[in-house]
Protein backbone atom coordinates (compact mmCIF):
# COMPACT_ATOMS: atom_id res chain seq x y z
CA UNK A 1 0.00 0.00 0.00
CA UNK A 2 1.70 3.29 -0.89
CA UNK A 3 2.32 6.23 1.63
CA UNK A 4 -0.20 9.46 0.86
CA UNK A 5 3.63 10.76 -0.23
CA UNK A 6 3.74 8.33 -3.17
CA UNK A 7 0.20 8.55 -4.52
CA UNK A 8 1.02 12.89 -4.36
CA UNK A 9 4.19 11.54 -6.17
CA UNK A 10 2.56 9.64 -9.11
CA UNK A 11 -0.05 11.62 -9.64
CA UNK A 12 2.31 14.41 -10.37
CA UNK A 13 4.16 12.12 -12.29
CA UNK A 14 1.41 11.71 -14.88
CA UNK A 15 0.71 15.55 -15.18
CA UNK A 16 3.80 16.26 -15.68
CA UNK A 17 4.16 13.60 -18.17
CA UNK A 18 0.83 14.66 -19.58
CA UNK A 19 1.54 18.22 -19.88
CA UNK A 20 5.36 17.07 -21.72
CA UNK A 21 3.03 15.49 -24.34
CA UNK A 22 -0.26 17.45 -25.28
CA UNK A 23 1.64 19.79 -27.23
CA UNK A 24 2.30 17.56 -29.55
CA UNK A 25 -0.69 15.15 -29.33
CA UNK A 26 -2.50 14.49 -32.70
CA UNK A 27 -5.45 17.30 -33.46
CA UNK A 28 -8.32 16.93 -35.99
CA UNK A 29 -6.87 16.97 -39.35
CA UNK A 30 -3.50 15.70 -38.38
CA UNK A 31 -2.11 12.51 -40.11
CA UNK A 32 -2.57 9.78 -37.25
CA UNK A 33 1.08 8.98 -35.83
CA UNK A 34 1.35 5.29 -37.26
CA UNK A 35 2.10 2.46 -35.24
CA UNK A 36 2.33 -1.46 -35.70
CA UNK A 37 2.10 -3.11 -32.41
CA UNK A 38 1.63 -6.87 -31.06
CA UNK A 39 -1.69 -8.12 -30.21
CA UNK A 40 -2.37 -9.23 -26.64
CA UNK A 41 -1.12 -12.63 -27.48
CA UNK A 42 1.71 -11.88 -29.07
CA UNK A 43 0.49 -13.59 -32.39
CA UNK A 44 -0.29 -10.81 -34.33
CA UNK A 45 0.71 -7.48 -35.66
CA UNK A 46 -1.52 -4.14 -36.67
CA UNK A 47 -0.29 -1.57 -38.60
CA UNK A 48 -2.34 1.83 -38.57
CA UNK A 49 -1.46 2.65 -41.54
CA UNK A 50 -2.67 -0.78 -43.21
CA UNK A 51 -6.64 0.59 -42.74
CA UNK A 52 -6.31 3.69 -44.58
CA UNK A 53 -8.23 3.64 -47.81
CA UNK A 54 -10.61 1.08 -46.59
CA UNK A 55 -12.43 2.12 -43.13
CA UNK A 56 -11.92 4.46 -40.32
CA UNK A 57 -10.20 2.90 -36.78
CA UNK A 58 -11.13 4.08 -33.29
CA UNK A 59 -8.32 4.20 -30.91
CA UNK A 60 -9.44 3.37 -27.19
CA UNK A 61 -5.78 3.99 -25.28
CA UNK A 62 -6.24 2.78 -21.95
CA UNK A 63 -5.12 -0.40 -19.21
CA UNK A 64 -6.34 -2.37 -16.72
CA UNK A 65 -6.33 -0.04 -13.94
CA UNK B 1 -11.02 1.61 -17.16
CA UNK B 2 -13.85 3.22 -16.85
CA UNK B 3 -16.31 3.35 -19.58
CA UNK B 4 -15.88 0.08 -21.30
CA UNK B 5 -19.27 -1.11 -21.61
CA UNK B 6 -19.82 1.76 -23.36
CA UNK B 7 -17.04 1.20 -25.78
CA UNK B 8 -18.58 -2.35 -25.99
CA UNK B 9 -21.89 -1.33 -27.22
CA UNK B 10 -20.10 0.91 -30.07
CA UNK B 11 -18.14 -1.82 -30.90
CA UNK B 12 -20.95 -3.97 -31.08
CA UNK B 13 -22.79 -1.30 -33.04
CA UNK B 14 -20.22 -0.29 -35.39
CA UNK B 15 -17.63 -3.02 -36.03
CA UNK B 16 -18.78 -3.62 -39.32
CA UNK B 17 -17.82 -0.05 -40.47
CA UNK B 18 -15.20 0.64 -37.89
CA UNK B 19 -11.87 -0.99 -37.23
CA UNK B 20 -11.83 -0.67 -33.05
CA UNK B 21 -8.40 -1.20 -31.60
CA UNK B 22 -7.75 -0.59 -27.69
CA UNK B 23 -3.98 0.11 -27.06
CA UNK B 24 -2.54 -1.34 -23.85
CA UNK B 25 -0.87 1.41 -22.57
CA UNK B 26 1.43 1.80 -19.15
CA UNK B 27 -0.94 1.21 -16.26
CA UNK B 28 -2.42 4.45 -14.51
CA UNK B 29 -3.13 3.23 -11.12
CA UNK B 30 -0.05 0.44 -10.35
CA UNK B 31 -0.07 -1.17 -6.79
CA UNK B 32 3.69 0.73 -7.04
CA UNK B 33 2.20 3.65 -8.18
CA UNK B 34 -0.85 5.76 -7.78
CA UNK B 35 -3.65 3.78 -6.13
CA UNK B 36 -6.22 5.30 -3.67
CA UNK B 37 -7.42 1.96 -2.99
CA UNK B 38 -7.39 1.67 1.33
CA UNK B 39 -8.34 -1.57 3.20
CA UNK B 40 -11.71 -0.15 3.43
CA UNK B 41 -11.99 0.84 0.01
CA UNK B 42 -10.44 -2.43 -1.22
CA UNK B 43 -12.97 -4.31 0.48
CA UNK B 44 -15.99 -2.52 -0.80
CA UNK B 45 -14.37 -2.78 -4.21
CA UNK B 46 -14.10 -6.48 -3.75
CA UNK B 47 -17.62 -6.78 -2.60
CA UNK B 48 -19.31 -4.39 -5.09
CA UNK B 49 -17.11 -4.26 -8.19
CA UNK B 50 -14.92 -7.36 -8.16
CA UNK B 51 -13.87 -6.82 -11.43
CA UNK B 52 -12.45 -2.94 -10.68
CA UNK B 53 -8.74 -3.41 -10.96
CA UNK B 54 -6.76 -3.09 -7.90
CA UNK B 55 -3.06 -3.06 -6.72
CA UNK B 56 -1.90 -4.28 -10.63
CA UNK B 57 1.56 -3.92 -10.55
CA UNK B 58 3.30 -2.07 -13.09
CA UNK B 59 4.52 -4.59 -16.01
CA UNK B 60 8.82 -4.42 -16.53
CA UNK B 61 8.16 -6.74 -19.55
CA UNK B 62 6.51 -6.50 -22.40
CA UNK B 63 5.36 -9.98 -21.85
CA UNK B 64 3.83 -8.97 -18.37
CA UNK B 65 2.37 -6.30 -20.19
CA UNK B 66 0.72 -8.37 -22.89
CA UNK B 67 -0.91 -10.72 -19.71
CA UNK B 68 -1.84 -7.62 -18.16
CA UNK B 69 -3.69 -6.78 -21.40
CA UNK B 70 -5.53 -10.05 -21.52
CA UNK B 71 -6.53 -10.14 -18.23
CA UNK B 72 -8.05 -6.19 -19.29
CA UNK B 73 -9.82 -8.04 -22.08
CA UNK B 74 -11.47 -11.09 -19.54
CA UNK B 75 -12.10 -8.36 -16.41
CA UNK B 76 -13.97 -5.33 -18.66
CA UNK B 77 -15.47 -8.05 -20.35
CA UNK B 78 -14.96 -6.32 -23.85
CA UNK B 79 -14.30 -7.52 -27.05
CA UNK B 80 -12.39 -4.99 -28.43
CA UNK B 81 -9.20 -6.38 -30.50
CA UNK B 82 -5.96 -5.31 -28.23
CA UNK B 83 -2.75 -4.24 -29.63
CA UNK B 84 0.05 -3.34 -26.99
CA UNK B 85 2.09 -0.69 -26.56
CA UNK B 86 6.29 -1.40 -26.20
CA UNK B 87 7.77 -1.13 -23.50
CA UNK B 88 9.11 2.70 -24.33
CA UNK B 89 5.32 3.95 -24.38
CA UNK B 90 6.50 5.51 -27.93
CA UNK B 91 2.75 4.91 -29.15
CA UNK B 92 1.06 6.15 -25.99
CA UNK B 93 3.35 9.36 -26.24
CA UNK B 94 3.15 9.92 -29.74
CA UNK B 95 -0.80 10.23 -29.05
CA UNK B 96 -0.55 11.87 -25.27
CA UNK B 97 -2.76 8.94 -23.98
CA UNK B 98 -1.71 8.39 -20.34
CA UNK B 99 -3.54 7.81 -18.43
CA UNK B 100 -6.71 7.31 -21.00
CA UNK B 101 -7.73 8.58 -24.20
CA UNK B 102 -9.78 7.99 -27.36
CA UNK B 103 -9.58 8.92 -30.91
CA UNK B 104 -11.27 8.44 -34.42
CA UNK B 105 -9.04 8.01 -37.51
CA UNK B 106 -11.00 8.17 -40.92
CA UNK B 107 -10.45 6.57 -43.71
CA UNK B 108 -7.73 8.61 -45.07
CA UNK B 109 -5.45 8.58 -41.92
CA UNK B 110 -6.31 11.58 -40.46
CA UNK B 111 -7.47 12.01 -36.86
CA UNK B 112 -11.68 13.26 -36.86
CA UNK B 113 -11.91 13.10 -32.99
CA UNK B 114 -9.55 13.51 -30.40
CA UNK B 115 -10.94 13.57 -27.25
CA UNK B 116 -9.14 14.60 -24.11
CA UNK B 117 -6.61 13.45 -22.01
CA UNK B 118 -8.16 10.85 -19.26
CA UNK B 119 -10.19 10.35 -16.79
CA UNK B 120 -11.75 13.78 -17.06
CA UNK B 121 -11.53 14.00 -21.18
CA UNK B 122 -12.41 10.11 -21.40
CA UNK B 123 -15.87 10.39 -22.88
CA UNK B 124 -17.25 7.40 -25.08
CA UNK B 125 -20.58 9.35 -25.87
CA UNK B 126 -18.28 11.70 -27.82
CA UNK B 127 -16.84 9.16 -29.73
CA UNK B 128 -20.46 8.04 -30.46
CA UNK B 129 -21.16 11.15 -32.15
CA UNK B 130 -17.93 11.18 -33.98
CA UNK B 131 -18.70 7.84 -35.36
CA UNK B 132 -22.14 8.92 -36.45
CA UNK B 133 -21.11 12.12 -37.58
CA UNK B 134 -18.20 10.51 -40.06
CA UNK B 135 -21.01 7.07 -41.05
CA UNK B 136 -24.30 8.06 -40.56
CA UNK B 137 -25.83 5.52 -39.10
CA UNK B 138 -28.01 3.38 -42.02
CA UNK B 139 -31.40 2.69 -39.57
Amino acid sequence: MPSLAAHVRYRNQIMAWQHEHEPSAPRVGDVAPDFDLSSSRGDRRTRLSAFRGKRPVALVFGSYT
Amino acid sequence: MKGTGRLQELYERYRDRVEFLHVYIREAHPKDGWSFAGPVMRHLIARYAPTAAIGMPDPTTLEERREAAGSCQLSAGHELPTVVDDLDDAVSSAYAALPTRLYLVDVEGRIAYAGGPGPYGFKPDELGRAIEALIPDPG
